[in-house]
């Protein structure tokens, strides 16, 4: 089976105004969800993601970020096994927030990262 | 009622699902509501029919070769509508029906409801709904879900049918065997299903348990099965074998340490234990590991004479393969109990930084059971009671209570 991050994207504007106790009551059940998928075996790992953080360019680290801003935001991830990207997507559609349009979902391939060998091949 | 309708009744109850699964193989051209449709009416023809002139001998025949018939004519409207060369078409249409819905039709639907497309849940509805042959508000009940949730993904997974033709792509043994993996994970899911306590319904329980130990069977009986589908059969089959013991003759729920083990149904656990031999291969499963863990747990006496040392070695293996932090929470129980407390504990407390696992009941449980047994009766309180608001079944809080009354 192959690797997908499920991204949660969502209004975090209104949710930046919750408190975390808020936020998270105001959202579907996840649990049962979460549960079968690790008893079929494809749940890996997942979290909710704090509202906000640092932002970092070149040019040095900005407190909060643009994020906010943003109206579908990054709020949590969810890592999955699946047998091919339309499964991970038809995984996706049965999350609780998703179906209940709390939230979207991104799904991302994970990719091999190919770092080109800089030392000699051993003969 | 009267005597024709309640019999016709029990025949849908029965039936349905197999005279619908065997229209949708047998023709590229019918799609799963209209092939729900036509069996719909055979039914209703059935009944006014038998009133009139008699209930005929063969009844499933009767109903089926109706359907077969009404099928045959949808499809030739269409096609005359289409203006296809119909004659071509109707023939090899024909050759696919077989003269009944048989067990091998069940598997041949089996595999295709484990199309690689569909999500594990959908997968295991579409096969409780055309292969098992439950409705709508049983499936919701067995897996806890709400009525309009099924018929959501039962909506979507219907689309990926029409659109793909899913249930009809020429099934030869080589295209089929990919699918292995998939068919073993939606018996192991039925299997589980009816073997959680989370309906109080019995015999629907008892009933999926049985009817994945079926198709088990008849897989093995194929020329499909691997040595997975033998230690899936194991498995299965060591559960089976406490079935039983899993209840108090008052109904409560038993937990492994409580439950008499002179309940336990010896000739299954024979009969396991023969599968799990069979299955031997280089590479094991997750079913060979469970497998493995419930013949350990199946064959020792005593809950305190358990191999602990082997279960750890075999949790610690699964998690290699398979990571869960559902498998964690049980192998830092087995750890508990081979007397690696510390580790234990330390994956316990772990777990509980998990944002889901947290608000999980069993893990609540079991940190108050193992914090009773060290003697921290408070903490053990703490955790027990959270475990009981977070779970609603009420044989699991019947029995989470009944820990907390024991402190």
């Amino acid at each position: 089976m192959e690797k997908f991050m499920l991204i949660v994207r969502e209004d975090l504007k209104k949710i930046g105004k919750l408190t975390p106790e808020e936020r998270f009551a105001s959202g579907p059940d996840m649990l049962d969800w979460l549960k079968s998928l690790a008893e079929s075996g494809h749940y890996v790992t997942g979290q909710p993601l704090a509202i906000t953080g640092k932002y970092v360019t070149k040019d040095g680290v900005f407190s909060d970020g643009p994020f906010i801003e943003a109206k579908e935001g990054v709020s949590g991830y969810d890592i999955i096994l699946a047998e091919n990207i339309n499964q991970a997507v038809a995984i996706a559609q049965t999350c609780p927030m998703v179906m209940t349009g709390f939230a979207v979902r991104e799904v991302r391939p994970f990719q091999e990262p190919l770092f080109p060998s800089k030392k000699p091949k051993p003969s | 009622m009267d005597k024709i309708a309640q019999e016709v009744d029990e025949l849908y109850k029965a039936n349905f699902g197999k005279i619908v699964a065997s229209l949708l193989y047998a023709s590229s051209s019918i799609d799963p509501e209209t092939a729900e449709d036509l069996v719909q009416d055979s039914f209703a023809s059935a009944l006014t029919d038998w009133k009139q002139n008699g209930v005929p001998s063969n009844k499933v025949g009767w109903i089926y070769k109706v359907s077969k018939n009404k099928a045959l004519n949808r499809i030739k409207r269409d096609k005359r509508v289409e203006a296809l060369s119909e004659r071509t078409k109707v023939e090899s249409f024909e050759l696919r029906f077989s003269d009944s819905a048989t067990n091998d039709q069940q598997l041949t639907l089996l595999f295709a409801c484990a199309h690689p497309d569909l999500s594990p849940k959908s997968q295991v509805v579409i096969t409780l709904k055309y292969v098992l042959n439950l409705k709508v508000d049983a499936i919701a009940k067995a897996l806890c879900m709400t009525i309009d949730g099924i018929d959501k993904l039962l909506f979507r997974a219907r689309q990926k049918i029409k659109e793909e033709r899913i249930l009809l792509r020429e099934s030869h043994a080589l295209a089929l065997i990919p699918r292995l993996p998939i068919v073993h994970k939606i018996i192991y899911l039925t299997f589980n299903e009816g073997y959680k306590s989370l309906s109080n319904d019995q015999i629907l329980r008892n009933e999926l348990c049985e009817e994945a130990l079926l198709l088990n069977k008849a897989l093995l009986d194929s020329s499909l099965a691997n040595k997975d589908t033998l230690a899936l059969y194991a498995l299965m089959l060591f559960n089976s074998a406490r079935f039983e013991s899993r209840f108090s003759a008052t109904g409560d729920l038993l937990d492994l340490e409580q439950q008499d083990r002179s309940l336990w149904n010896q000739d299954l656990i024979f009969m396991a234990s023969d599968f799990l031999r069979k299955s031997k291969d280089d590479a094991a499963s997750s079913y060979h590991l469970e497998a493995a863990i419930a013949c350990v747990h199946c064959t020792s006496r005593s809950f305190e004479s358990t191999d602990w040392r082997t279960i750890t070695g075999l949790y610690a293996r699964l998690l290699k393969d398979y990571p869960s932090p559902f498998i964690e929470l049980n192998y830092a129980i087995a750890l508990y109990y081979y007397g690696d407390k510390e580790s234990a504990f330390s994956i316990l407390n772990e777990l509980q930084r998990h944002p889901f696992l947290s608000q999980y009941y069993l893990l609540n449980s079991a940190l108050g059971k193992l914090h009773r047994l060290e003697g921290n009766v408070v903490l053990a309180r703490q955790y027990l009671v959270k475990a009981l608001d977070q779970t609603h079944l009420t044989k699991e809080r019947a029995f989470i209570q009944r820990t907390i009354n024991e402190l």
